[in-house]
Order: C-alpha cells, then sequence, then structure tokens
C-alpha cells in the first residue's frame, strides 16, 4: 500500500546553485581591474609593490599615534567603549522591543507559546491579544505577476489533481477487484454450507474458515483431519487446504484370486469427474479419508487374524479366503487400476470382489455407528489401565460367508452325488430340505433397521440339512456353524442322526473336516440301505415266509455292508456285500462255504468268481438294487 | 469408587441455549432422564450397638471391633433412584377415578411400581481438606431388586424419609458424566410414609427452586481413589472442561457442609 502511494506530499527539492560559470568572473574581473589587455608583469608588480607601501604607511600612522599623549589616549579609549556600550544597550533595546511586539502581535493567536517570549512589563502593561495585524490595501501587484501566480499555481493544482485521481481511481479498481473476488469466496461458500456441510473457524487459525467433512465417530486419527481450511485463491475461488494430505484420491482396492490368477476387482466407489467443483473435491477428500480409514482398520483387523493365515505386507493384505479363492486388499490410487488389462477378469470373481467391497464400507459405517453408542454409554470408572479399543469386524464377516457358502456348496454337491447313485440304484430315498442361513434373528433389539440388518449378517453363520432316511422314522440333519469373530474360531458340521433299527448307533457330534462329514453320511447311507435290502427283500418268497425263516437276508455286519441269506446247505451260504462312496455303489454276490455264513475274510471262503455290479459309474447296471438283490437269493 | 465432581448453577433462561452447547461440545444428543429418588435414613437397631465390655474383651477379635466401628460409626442417608419414563407420570388421577367405580379397568394404570427397577447410591460427605478444586467423594452404587423397595430397606435398618423427582439431561464428554438437572417436589399434600404407587401428572410437579433454575454437575467416577495418579487425571480432565465451557457456565466445586449425607 504505502510504495504504491505516490501523491506529491514533500517540496521537491530545488536544484543546488551551481557555482559561477567562467564567464561571469570574467566579467566581474573586467568590471574592476579593467580590461585584461592592459595587464603585463610590470603593471602587476607595481601594484603589488604600491600594495606593499600602503602596508607600510597604515604602520607609520600607528607608530604616529602612538606618539598623542597617554591621557588623551585613556580618555578616547572610554569614549570609544561608552560609544559601543551604548551602541550594544541600543541594539538590546531595540530587539527587545522587536521580540514584546511580535509576542504581542503573536499573542492573538497563539497566546501561550508568545507569551514565553513577552517581557514582564508588558505582561503587565499590555493585555494578550490586545494588538493584531492586517493587511490593510496591499499595494497592486502588477499584472504580468498575479498572471503568473495564478498560472503556476493553476498548473500545480491541476497536477496535484490529476495525481490524486488517479490514485482514486487505481484504489477504486482494487477495491472492485477485492469485492469481486471476496463476494465469489464468500458465495461458494455458501454454496458448501448450503449442500449441507458444516463449515466453522479452524481451531487452530481463528480468522480462517474451515468446512469439516470427516465422520466424528472415526478413529481419533482420521476424525481430526476431517477437517480441511477453505482459503481464497487470487481471484476469489475456494481452495480446499488439507494441508500436507496429498491431493490424489485413493480407494481400497479388492481383487480376486482364483487359482492364483486374478478372477476379479472391485472399482473405485466414486467415479472421477473430472468437473472440479469445491463440492466435488470435498466429496473426494472425504472418499479418500474414508477409504484410508477402512485400509487403516483393515490392517488392523488384518494382524488381529494372522491365525487365519492373513499376512500384511506394507500396503497389501493377502487372504486366504476359501479352497482356491484368495483375497487381495491394498490402498491405490483411482487412477492406477485402468493401468492393467482387463483379461482373465470372470463374471463371478467381479461380483466377489464388488460384494466383497461394499461389504467392508457397510461394515466400517456399522462400526461407526457402535463407536457412537458406545461413546454415549455413561462412562466406566476411571482407571490407570488404558482400554484397548477392539478392532472392528470388516472383512471378517465376510470371509465367514465366503467360507460357510463354501462349506455348503460342498455339501450339497456330496449329497447330490451321493443321492444320485442311490437314486441309479433305484433306492428311493426322499429329498432332504437345506436351510441356507438359518439364523434365527432376536428381533428383540431396539436398534433402527439398518442397524439391525447389519446385525444379522454379524452373527456367526448357520445352515441346516435335515432329510428323512430310507429306514422308516429314520432321519438326519447337518447343520453347518461358521463363526470368526469370537472362539470358537472356524466352521463346524453338527451331524446329527436318528435311527430307530441300530439303537447302539451315536450321533457322530461335532466334526469339523469335510472327510469326517463325508465318511460319516457315507456309513450313514450305507448302514440305511443294508437296512433296506434286508428288510425289503424277497417279495417273491413272501408266501414262503411263513415256513422258511431263514428266506431273510441277514444284515450281519451291517458297518461292512455285509449281508448273508442262510440256506439249509452250509455250503450254500449266499452272500451280498455292499459298498458305498460318493461316486458309486457296488454290490458283490457270493456264494461262502463256512457254517453259519458268517465268518470273514478268509474264513469266508468263497465258492466262485462274485459277481458284481455297481452303480453310478458310466458302466452301471441297469437293474435297480432290489431286482439284483432278489435274482441273488433265488 | 470414588467421584471427583463441579457443580454450576444454570438459570432457566440460560437452560435450552446450554444445551445446544453441550450438544455441541459431546456431539451428541442430550437423553432425558427422569428418575424418582426416595430418600432413606439410616437408625441404629436397639440392641445391636451395645459393645461387649468387661471379661470378654480379651476375646474381641479384630473382625468383632470392626463391626462394632461399624455400627457405632456414623449413619448416612442413602438414596435409592429408579429411573422412570415420562409415560408413567399421570396414571395416577385417572387409575384413582376408575378404581372407585370398577376394579376391573379396561386401561390399566401404566405405571407400574411392581416393575419399578431400583439403584442404591451411597454418597460420602466431601472429603475435607483437599488441595484441589473440585469436590471428591466416596460413592458407591448398587442394584436393587425390583418393586416395592420397603421391606429390603427396613430390613437393612433405613427408614424411609420422603421422595423427590429429578429430571434432567444427560450428555457424555469422553470420561465426563453431564447431567443438567433439577429437582422437582411432588404436588403439596399429605407426606406419604412409604413411596407413592402412583405418579401425579408431570406438570403438577413443582421445581424445589422456585425460579425453575438447574444445576449442572460434570463428574468423574474413578475406580480406586486411593491412587493419586488416576484422581489427578480427572481432575484434570474437569479442570479443562471448565476452561472450555468458560464463558457459558462458571463450574466450581460445591460447599462441602451442603453434601453432607451424614444423618445427625
Amino acid at each position: 500500500m504505502a510504495d504504491s502511494f505516490t501523491l506529491p506530499l514533500r517540496p521537491l527539492l530545488d536544484e543546488r546553485d551551481r557555482p559561477d560559470t567562467l564567464p561571469a568572473e570574467i566579467a566581474q574581473i573586467n568590471n574592476q581591474w579593467g580590461s585584461f589587455r592592459d595587464v603585463n608583469e610590470d603593471v602587476l608588480r607595481t601594484k603589488i609593490a604600491e600594495e606593499y607601501r600602503d602596508d607600510l604607511d597604515e604602520d607609520e600612522g600607528d607608530q604616529s599615534a602612538s606618539d598623542l599623549d597617554s591621557t588623551e589616549r585613556l580618555e578616547q579609549l572610554y569614549k570609544r567603549r561608552k560609544d559601543i556600550i551604548d551602541f550594544a544597550t541600543q541594539a538590546h533595546m531595540e530587539a527587545m522591543f522587536a521580540v514584546d511586539f511580535v509576542s504581542l502581535l503573536l499573542s492573538k493567536n497563539t497566546p501561550r507559546q508568545a507569551e514565553t517570549s513577552m517581557s514582564a512589563f508588558l505582561k503587565q502593561i499590555a493585555p494578550l491579544g490586545s494588538l493584531n495585524a492586517e493587511v490593510v490595501n496591499p499595494p497592486p501587484k502588477p499584472d504580468s505577476t498575479t498572471k503568473d501566480i495564478s498560472a503556476v499555481s493553476r498548473g500545480w493544482r491541476i497536477q496535484n489533481f490529476n495525481g490524486a485521481a488517479n490514485k482514486l481511481l487505481q484504489a477504486a479498481s482494487r477495491l472492485e477487484n477485492e469485492v469481486a473476488s471476496e463476494t465469489r469466496y464468500w458465495n461458494e461458500v455458501l454454496t458448501v454450507k448450503e449442500k449441507g456441510w458444516k463449515v466453522s473457524r479452524l481451531p487452530r487459525e481463528r480468522q480462517a474458515l474451515g468446512v469439516q467433512y470427516g465422520f466424528l465417530e472415526a478413529t481419533p486419527v482420521f476424525r481430526d483431519r476431517g477437517l480441511a481450511s477453505l482459503r481464497r485463491a487470487e481471484n476469489g475461488s475456494l481452495i480446499l487446504d488439507k494441508g500436507l494430505i496429498p491431493p490424489k484420491a485413493r480407494f481400497v482396492r479388492v481383487r480376486v484370486m482364483q487359482d492364483g490368477q486374478l478372477a476379479g476387482r472391485s472399482k473405485p466407489t466414486s467415479p472421477t469427474n473430472d468437473e472440479q467443483t469445491i463440492e466435488s473435491r470435498i466429496l473426494q477428500a472425504r472418499d479418500t479419508l474414508y477409504e484410508e480409514e477402512l485400509f487403516h482398520e483393515l490392517v488392523r483387523e488384518a494382524r488381529a487374524t494372522a491365525n487365519y493365515g492373513v499376512t500384511t505386507r506394507q500396503n497389501l493384505i493377502r487372504i486366504p479366503a476359501s479352497d482356491n479363492l484368495e483375497i487381495l486388499l491394498d490402498l491405490v490410487d483411482v487412477d492406477e487400476n485402468d493401468l492393467q488389462s482387463d483379461q482373465d477378469i470372470s463374471q463371478e470373481g467381479t461380483r466377489i470382489a464388488e460384494g466383497l467391497s461394499h461389504t467392508i464400507r457397510i461394515l466400517l459405517a456399522y462400526a461407526h455407528r457402535q463407536n457412537l453408542h458406545r461413546r454415549t454409554l455413561l462412562p466406566l470408572p476411571l482407571t490407570p489401565k488404558k482400554r484397548s479399543v477392539p478392532e472392528h469386524q470388516l472383512f471378517r464377516p465376510a470371509l465367514a460367508y465366503i467360507q460357510h457358502m463354501s462349506h455348503v456348496l460342498w455339501l450339497q454337491s456330496f449329497l447330490k452325488d451321493i443321492f444320485g447313485v442311490l437314486h441309479s440304484a433305484a433306492l428311493d430315498i426322499p429329498a432332504y430340505t437345506k436351510h441356507v442361513f438359518s439364523t434365527r434373528i432376536a428381533q428383540t433389539s431396539s436398534a433402527p433397521t439398518a442397524e439391525a440388518v447389519v446385525e444379522r449378517f454379524l452373527t456367526p453363520f448357520e445352515s441346516t440339512f435335515s432329510g428323512k432316511l430310507l429306514t422308516p422314522r429314520g432321519s438326519f440333519s447337518i447343520a453347518i456353524h461358521t463363526n470368526l469373530s469370537s472362539p470358537s474360531f472356524g466352521t463346524s458340521f453338527d451331524v446329527s442322526c436318528n435311527m430307530p433299527n441300530y439303537p447302539d448307533i451315536k450321533s457322530p457330534g461335532r466334526l469339523s473336516l469335510r472327510e469326517e462329514v463325508q465318511a460319516a453320511i457315507t456309513h450313514l447311507l450305507l448302514l440305511d440301505v443294508v437296512f433296506t435290502t434286508s428288510s425289503n427283500s424277497l417279495p417273491p418268497s413272501k408266501p414262503e415266509k411263513d415256513t422258511q425263516e431263514n428266506r431273510v437276508w441277514e444284515a450281519v455286519y451291517p458297518q461292512h455292508g455285509e449281508l448273508v441269506l442262510s440256506s439249509s446247505n452250509p455250503e450254500r451260504h449266499r452272500k451280498i456285500k455292499l459298498a458305498l462312496s460318493r461316486h458309486e455303489l457296488s454290490l458283490q454276490t457270493y456264494t461262502v462255504r463256512c457254517i453259519d455264513g458268517t465268518g470273514r475274510g478268509k474264513w469266508e471262503q468263497p465258492s466262485q468268481t462274485p459277481k458284481q455290479y455297481t452303480w453310478g459309474t458310466p458302466s452301471a447296471s441297469t437293474h435297480s438294487l432290489m431286482a439284483v438283490v432278489s435274482e441273488a437269493s433265488s | 469408587m470414588h467421584e471427583v465432581l463441579l457443580f454450576a448453577s444454570v438459570p432457566v433462561h440460560q437452560h435450552h441455549e446450554l444445551l445446544q452447547q453441550l450438544a455441541g461440545l459431546t456431539a451428541m444428543q442430550p437423553r432425558h432422564c427422569l428418575e424418582r429418588r426416595l430418600i432413606f435414613k439410616a437408625y441404629r437397631k436397639p440392641g445391636l450397638v451395645a459393645g461387649r465390655t468387661g471379661a470378654s474383651q480379651d476375646i474381641q477379635s479384630g473382625d468383632l471391633q470392626r463391626l462394632n466401628k461399624m455400627l457405632n460409626g456414623s449413619m448416612y442417608y442413602t438414596q435409592v433412584v429408579g429411573p422412570v419414563s415420562e409415560k408413567d407420570f399421570g396414571s395416577a388421577t385417572d387409575s384413582d377415578t376408575q378404581m372407585d367405580g370398577t376394579d376391573e379397568t379396561p386401561e390399566a394404570p401404566r405405571y407400574d411400581y411392581e416393575r419399578q427397577p431400583w439403584k442404591l447410591e451411597f454418597r460420602d460427605i466431601p472429603e475435607a481438606g483437599t488441595r484441589s478444586a473440585v469436590t471428591s467423594r466416596q460413592m458407591s452404587s448398587s442394584t436393587l431388586p425390583s418393586g416395592d423397595i420397603m421391606p429390603t430397606m427396613s430390613a437393612w435398618g433405613y427408614s424411609f424419609v420422603t421422595e423427590h423427582v429429578v429430571e434432567g439431561d444427560l450428555f457424555i464428554h469422553n470420561d465426563i458424566t453431564l447431567f443438567l438437572q433439577r429437582v422437582l417436589h411432588y404436588p403439596a399434600g399429605q407426606e406419604p410414609s412409604q413411596p407413592r404407587q402412583q405418579m401425579p401428572a408431570l406438570k403438577d410437579m413443582t421445581p424445589l427452586e422456585k425460579s425453575g433454575s438447574y444445576v449442572l454437575q460434570a463428574s468423574i467416577t474413578v475406580q480406586d481413589g486411593s491412587n493419586q495418579e488416576t484422581m489427578k487425571t480427572a481432575s484434570q480432565h474437569l479442570f479443562g472442561l471448565r476452561e472450555q465451557l468458560k464463558s457459558a457456565v462458571r463450574l466450581e466445586q460445591a460447599d462441602r457442609l451442603s453434601l453432607d449425607t451424614r444423618a445427625k
């Protein structure tokens, strides 16, 4: 401001008079001494000699004066001295009069100052301000002078007016610019405010405005970062000043790897719009903040779940989800995603990735709500111990879901296979029923709907399969529980069965390996088939049943699938050996030659090459199991 | 447990503004609370007081000494606090009139005294001679059985004195509980000798302070009062809050004797 101010406040400095020029000096010499023409050495010498003589003459005069009488000289001295004193007194008096006069004159205008220079006598005699001076009829100035003066003053005035006008115009235009940019700034601030953002003063920088876009319930580090100042650019547009945080948009990318191959990945949550309005920048800042917090929490959770084989690198979380599925989480710039090729991306992989990416974001929002809930509870008593904040459940529920689904699908395909085998042998086993995600929901929770929906997702998953067996009143049920948030972790299968014909068979109970489950179910079905075979066989010999008890296939070793048709001839016992696996049901018939047919292994002494039937394989028998059994018994 | 406290008086015209300020400070909505508070006074049961003298002195064990000290020590007023809701008020008049007519009322009284949960709150007299500028006192709360509390309390040697209602709004700010409250009296009438079974209408209740002003109570509970470090931390937190609220209210230490709970 100061440097641009050029009003002529100071008088212009006059240029200093230059020393006399040479011509002026020559003219002066000419006037004083005459022309240079007559000057020669003789003249100058005589002149010097004359001057010397004059000095001598004066000395002689002094000499003569000293000859005067001493009394006369003294008298003369006194007289001179008196003259000097009189003269000085006179001068002093005159000066004092002048001072008094001027003081009296000035006392009209500045009495205080004038009073100090007044003599005491004058102060007594004359009251202050009793004398005034006015110009009375000034002598007329010549016209030319008046004209000159008016012209000069007019010129000065015009010049100054011009200067002042320029300054004012400059200031005005500057002010106009300022007003325009301020207006723009405040309009944009208002727009931001009207959109619903919280605009406030910055806590540390009281005169700056800030906008709050962060989440109040986030981890303190991220909560405090949710405030950026709104600065004004030169032209008044709004700048979102986030300090040291890089302005790039980032997001948590979910990639799904199937058998080591990239099978799908999630897209950025918010589309990058090139239109850089302040609104979009705030939104982007908010989203990036959310993503960063999300990743922070994911890493925390990943560390806590290292026992599942979750590994973390600096910027990568690797989660083995199920079978051959692996999930990678990392925090990347929004534009980095486009660089990679889209090949090998399967529809399903993308679906999983997108689903997972939505899940973790919804769960973080849910965790925020839980934080609010926890924060507004009555605080616990203060203790020296610091309470640790538990990790949020972000990917664990999703992981549990994937694992659970994987197990359910496996069980479903297993049951389909083995039921298919039984059906192909014309065994009419009733279809099983399944309830996937049959978790009971407590309706008592008073949480809002949104939270209640998420709460359902956080409870341990449970799916049940149940069905009836061939045996009357026989049934089985399998419940799959998956729980990754509290002990006991992982998935367990609860297999139970009800077989009234084998009262000593107990339900296998809680199993955790698929192989065990498979074995248990297969065994159960084998027993079922054996019992069905022994009870249902031999319809043609039904009339003779009353007379001949032995015409019944007896399940001698149901655990091994062995049945015996006893015969009166000890050499002609018939035996069936059933074997059931996931893919086939096989049956062997042969004759044994031991006493009651109950011997096993080498005691059986098979008489002839056994007949072999299989179902469920490409080379399957076309007869039904019952037909084969009846054929064997005849 | 200990609690450290600061109090401020809030005139009624400032109440709404302060509610908004506190909501902003704590970033939460006020939680409206209504509490029935029954005041009980401990009395000395005859026969229990007499300590053994004479020949039994040699067998007076430490335990017995402690018991004697407890029984002969000072007696306290305690209060029994039961949360109620706005719905519970005002059912008394309805039910009374209906009770007179028919015993079977289609509209049952909404306030169920038999299901009222209770909490016993003991507060000691604030500690004397602390140099800190906060009120600190020993406190303890425990849950009591729901319903009629009189038999339980009289069995423990407490007699019912009076009851009142506290209404207010609760805020939580980190460790600090902020309770902006005022005491309401029941409508004038004869003072019953036991807790009321029915509640009068809320609008008939009169504030204890005639102008209707409120008290802001900021408190932190501390698990171990003998730990100087935590007590200091708690005080520091309260002082921090006092600074923050300086322009709104003046939080200060309460007069020790006005919080005296000892029964004379």
